[in-house]
């Protein structure tokens, strides 16, 4: 099989795990308005865990229980510091700012935990492969894209069809009529961080697994990487977040496999190419492929 | 029904029962950042009752509203003090969506129907306000009996449907919390003389069926028609109470919000007014065979229509007949899909709406379109940003050609604001400013513009019949010192047949008539189709 195929369903499998910390950040800023940078802390933070605990856990244990670990850690920062600068009358602008500096303590910290060790996942499959229409492909990345794709089939089923959908989406669309409605608004949202930090440290398992070394101190700039993926797609769309996901897993992979035809562009070029890619969107698309335009009936 | 965890009673002064009422406002008192918006209103609401609250812009009905509902802190307002009890608890300091549990339920101004949900799933988070789960599984049921067009468009998304059907979509999605007290915020706001009728009935309805409501209302003709009792607010205070038989018979209310006594908007004494800036010659504009689609949907077919230099012409129709629509394609927001429009000797269309504002056409907004934390000096500078020459650079660094522009812009900006009696409310943000002056910033901002035709988008919707004589006077007087064109949308028919030169009716995006206010008035056509007189017809002709 030609090395385009390869890289593509490698792209593709990559582009899965990316959808799914997206989609976290997408449902943070839809139920909230928080452009939520910490999101890369705390999937080093699940990804951290998960290396520490599969030992004793067992992979899978210990992927619940980051994902539990994560989900609290986020709902804490809604609970405690969103919530407390938004009352004081804190704006869109101050909380975005206020995430980056829960992601610089959180990532300050992980660093410090994790020192100079590259620290393996302990995902089961090692490092077997596999053949996918005749193309190898790391056994963990065939189990990543399993798992994503069911993750946000069951996302999705319940985004549109369960009682809880429905409050998010009411709250998204309109928070002051929506607390009129009695949904309480302040569990829609700590619901919403809970989620995003669940699928952020089940995303960052799969992350640092093979073909990854494993958690190293370089992993919270890689998970960045999801947040070009989350813009790209539009802020605010889910599907988006989906088609972000698989664009960047994509692209990078196939800067990385094709370095040597493009090497005139320089070397590590596959760390930039989301951001590369973000701009080229931006540019096209202010709004993201699928994220609402700013229109208003006039 | 209440139970005791989901409201917890007042720890100041324990429950208690004032009279007989099922939502009692005791001294109640609020302010907006230090502005005093409620000063002591006392209300007392019964079961099975409908209170109607009157009263002018800024009066304080919709603060009352929001504070019962725990809104007021999200508008940056705060109670100060006085009681709010719901069966001899207290709501104060209660989460909205609690007191929505409670059964205290409000409709918001404007609808606020959650546009990308389908009309079934509005409905279905309506159902969080209940207080037990148990009922959830069919309690669009009575709400779809009540509303059977909800029923026929269950799957369709909210922002799709008519007017109208938004409104009943507002009321039907808080039915479904099964409220004890139901709080209408001018449901009549902006639809059609016929569905205001059908929304009076709708309340009739709901209430015999037990449910208390409060109903705040511009409308006063239908508010005390179908009220029980009513209170008149008057600057953050009740001024009148009594029966809503015994008020519709008080002069005061007949001529200040009925506005029966004056018969149509009285346009007679004009204060003479300067002009403030220089002037350019109002143009006749020549609408010709305009066709409009937006997708499939034809929103605008084949209308043509002329507005001769330094007249008023009034746009007519039921929601969603394309009234907006002809007003975006004036403006250049929307591109005709074939058809012509002139203004003077210039072809509008395909002119860039920038192009087309540099011409000298201005417009005001159906949904305010200002700026809440700026001041109304502010908002009203930017109006004139078009017209002002100290560029990014000059303006950055003070030079003193761009301060003296920049007094002069604010001379200019206050004399616009003193003819449309704001001069006292420039420093204030606009945010805190009542709905009914808002909309006067709104005027006050296209005027800066220096329009030679000023397009009007609902001038008065929202206001009463005082106001909206206000309106209408400072409307002609604007016209006659500045010699402009005016091109209005409007549902209140005094206010279009006591100012309008001449009328055209749209429906379903077709002109069904065109002519002076008394011919359209009585064309059969627009009397089926707009102004819901066809019983009273068929009954004449029997």
């Amino acid at each position: 099989m030609s090395q385009f195929t390869e890289l593509l369903i490698s792209g593709l499998s990559l582009g899965c795990i990316y959808a799914l910390i997206a989609m976290g950040f997408v449902i943070v800023f839809k139920a909230t308005k928080v452009v939520n940078f910490a999101h890369a802390s705390v999937l080093w933070l699940g990804a951290y865990l998960v290396a520490r605990w599969h030992d004793s856990l067992g992979f899978f244990g210990a992927v619940g229980a980051a994902a539990v670990i994560c989900a609290v850690v986020a709902a804490l920062c809604d609970v405690v510091l969103v919530r407390a600068l938004r009352r004081r009358g804190g704006g869109q602008d101050a909380l975005a700012i206020l995430t980056i500096a829960i992601n610089i303590v959180l990532a300050t910290e992980l660093s410090r935990l994790v020192g100079t060790d590259i620290l393996p996942s302990g995902a089961p499959w090692g490092s077997d492969v596999t053949h996918v229409f005749g193309v190898v492909v790391p056994q963990t990345r065939v189990a990543a894209a399993v798992v994503a794709v069911v993750l946000m089939g069951l996302f999705w089923v319940a985004f549109t069809r369960s009682s809880w959908g429905v409050a998010m989406r009411s709250a998204a669309s309109d928070p002051e009529a929506a607390a009129l409605m009695g949904i309480r608004l302040s569990r829609v949202a700590a619901g919403a961080w809970a989620l995003a930090g669940a699928l952020a440290a089940i995303g960052g398992a799969f992350f640092t697994s093979f073909p990854a070394p494993g958690v190293d101190n370089a992993t919270g700039l890689l998970a960045l990487t999801a947040i070009p993926a989350a813009v790209l797609g539009g802020l605010d769309s889910t599907a988006g977040a989906v088609v972000g996901g698989l664009v960047i897993g994509v692209a990078t992979t196939f800067a990385a496999g094709y370095q040597d035809e493009i090497s005139f562009l320089g070397r590590g070029l596959s760390q930039v190419v989301p951001y590369i890619a973000l701009l080229l969107v931006l540019l096209w698309r202010p709004s993201g492929l699928f994220g609402t335009r700013e229109i208003r009936r006039v | 029904m209440l139970s005791d965890e989901r409201v917890s009673p007042d720890r100041k002064a324990g429950p208690t029962h004032a009279g007989t009422g099922l939502l009692c406002v005791r001294d109640l008192q609020a302010s907006y950042g230090g502005v005093r918006a409620l000063r002591g209103v006392s209300l007392t609401v019964s079961d099975g009752e409908i209170v109607a609250v009157l009263g002018s812009n800024g009066a304080g009905k919709s603060t009352l509203l929001r504070a019962v509902s725990g809104t007021l802190a999200l508008q940056g307002g705060r109670i100060d003090g006085g009681r709010i009890e719901l069966a001899g608890h207290s709501l104060i300091g209660l989460d909205p969506a609690e007191i929505a549990r409670a059964g205290v339920v409000q409709v918001p101004e404007g609808r606020r129907i959650f546009a990308e949900l389908t009309v079934e799933e509005n409905l279905r988070a309506g159902a969080f306000g209940r207080a037990r789960r148990d009922g959830r599984a069919n309690a669009a049921e009575p709400v779809f009996e009540l509303f059977p067009r909800l029923h026929e468009r269950r799957r369709q998304q909210a922002g799709l449907l008519s007017g109208g059907e938004q409104q009943m979509l507002a009321i039907g999605r808080a039915l479904m919390a099964s409220p004890r007290v139901l709080l209408l915020d001018e449901p009549s706001l902006g639809l059609a003389p016929r569905l205001v009728d059908k929304i009076g009935e709708t309340i009739r309805r709901i209430n015999s069926d037990g449910i208390a409501v409060v109903l705040v209302e511009q409308n006063a003709a239908m508010a005390l028609q179908i009220a029980d009792r009513a209170v008149v607010f008057d600057v953050g205070q009740i001024a009148l109470e009594g029966t809503a038989s015994e008020l519709a018979a008080s002069d005061d209310v007949h001529e200040r919000y009925l506005g029966l006594g004056a018969g149509g908007p009285q346009v007679g004494e004009v204060e003479p007014l300067t002009p403030v800036t220089g002037r350019r010659q109002a143009q006749a504009l020549t609408v010709s065979e305009v066709t409009v689609r937006f997708g499939g949907l034809e929103a605008l077919s084949g209308v043509s229509l002329n507005v001769e230099a330094g007249s008023t012409h009034a746009l007519i129709g039921p929601n969603g007949a394309g009234k907006s629509t002809l007003l975006n394609v004036l403006t250049g927001v929307y591109t005709a899909a074939s058809g012509s429009v002139r203004y003077g000797d210039a072809v509008l269309t395909g002119l860039r709406p920038s192009r087309i504002a540099a011409l000298g056409i201005s417009r005001t907004f159906q949904n305010l379109a200002l700026s809440p934390t700026s001041s109304v000096a502010d908002n009203l500078l930017l109006g004139r940003h078009r017209l002002t020459k100290a560029g990014f650079v000059s303006a950055g660094l003070r030079l003193p050609s761009a301060r003296r522009e920049q007094a002069q812009q604010e001379r200019i900006v206050a004399g616009i604001a003193a003819l449309l009696d704001l001069d006292s409310q420039l420093d204030h943000p606009l945010g805190s400013l009542a709905y009914g002056d808002r909309k006067r910033v709104e005027l006050a901002r296209a005027l800066c513009a220096e329009p030679t035709l000023l397009l009007l988008d609902e001038p008065v919707a929202g206001m009463n019949a005082e106001e909206s004589q206000r309106m209408a006077r400072t409307i002609v007087q604007v016209r006659e010192t500045l010699g402009i064109s005016v091109v209005l949308v409007e549902h209140d028919m005094a206010f279009v047949m006591g100012l309008a030169d001449r009328v055209t009716v749209l429906d379903f995006g077709r002109r069904i008539a065109d002519g002076e206010p008394d011919e359209v008035q009585r064309d059969p056509e627009v009397l089926r189709a707009y102004l819901g007189f066809e019983e009273s017809q068929e009954e004449s002709q029997t």
